[in-house]
């Protein structure tokens, strides 16, 4: 039975490959669109966190954004 | 009304549906593959590789409809001149392009036990690779023009162009004689697809649909938060 679900009935390798294909790319596109993604986080998270406690301060009150992508920074290290 | 479409409020709805999305996406692509690989019949003709329709089909569907949304928010980013726009159509393009080109490959899979040939410059298939080269061309402004300005300005133009394509690959079929079968599922009219095909169909498509709002979503953040660093020294 299982032998007969892998073989799809002489076309499991067109099958499994299409999926395999369609489930690759969408798997590799999550991956790099998430790593950019945390990349540009930490990337701004770090250039407020150089900025001088006045300037911070200022920054944290006049961005929600700014003070998410902090507070979502500090939770993750 | 327009508080809503600031941007610390879009942030703040992203990370909620992203966190929505992420809960139930497993679940529903489970039940999705399970209909389509097990519960779904093998066509009378076809047999089983008639399976491969549930990952070709929805993603020439996103295909399409990501370049029809691109190309109809390039109009309105020329009429409003609203930046916003071009976010959205930025973050869709890698998603619409992917999907495009899947669509491609997953029926070229297809062709060769159905037709006897992996490529055929058919009409359908043409046209689709032709949308795939607008979406390399929309992808490439940005990419190589440096001023966001005219970066914007050639994408929406590349978007607009490329929208002509888009009802040449939906009725190449009915233009000229393809390789390529004729819609079997209509918004107007009957659909010639039996509903224990068409239910696995549309489920695989909610899925993926839901895998490219993930997407959309996470790219979206990015693009805020690129704007929200260069912006930095200003605050």
């Amino acid at each position: 039975m299982i032998q007969n679900f892998l073989s799809m009935n002489g076309y499991g390798l067109f099958v499994w490959g299409s999926f395999a294909i369609t489930f690759i790319a969408c798997g590799l596109l999550y991956y790099k669109t998430f790593k950019t993604l945390k990349k540009y986080e930490r990337d701004f998270a770090k250039e407020i966190n150089e900025l001088s406690s006045k300037r911070k301060k200022i920054v944290i009150e006049n961005s929600k954004i700014a003070s998410q992508v902090l507070s979502s920074f500090s939770k993750t290290i | 009304m327009f508080k809503i479409l600031n941007l610390s409020n879009i942030f703040n709805w992203i990370e909620k549906l992203i966190a929505f999305i992420n809960s139930i996406f497993f679940i529903l692509l489970l039940v999705a593959l399970s209909f389509a690989l097990i519960f779904s019949p093998p066509d009378y003709l076809q047999g089983d590789s008639v399976r491969i329709m549930y990952v070709h089909v929805p993603s020439a569907w996103i295909g399409l409809a990501s370049f029809s949304s691109i190309a109809i928010l390039s109009i309105a980013h020329f009429i409003f001149k609203i930046k916003n726009i071009k976010l959205i159509t930025k973050s869709i393009a890698p998603i619409g392009l992917m999907f495009t080109c899947l669509a491609l490959v997953t029926g070229s899979i297809w062709g060769q036990p159905t037709w006897g040939t992996w490529w055929a410059w058919d009409a359908r298939i043409t046209s689709m690779l032709i949308l795939a080269l607008f979406y390399i061309g929309f992808i490439s402004t940005h990419k190589f023009i440096s001023d966001e300005n005219k970066a914007n300005k050639f994408s929406s133009i590349i978007a607009i162009i490329g929208l002509i394509n888009i009802p040449i690959i939906k009725y190449s079929v009915d233009w000229w004689n393809t390789l390529h079968q004729p819609a079997s599922i209509k918004l107007t009219g009957e659909s010639s697809i039996h509903s224990s095909m068409l239910m696995p169909l549309l489920l695989m498509f909610f899925v993926l649909i839901l895998y490219c709002a993930l997407i959309f979503l996470m790219k979206y953040k990015t693009e805020i938060i690129r704007i929200k660093k260069k912006n930095l020294k200003r605050l």
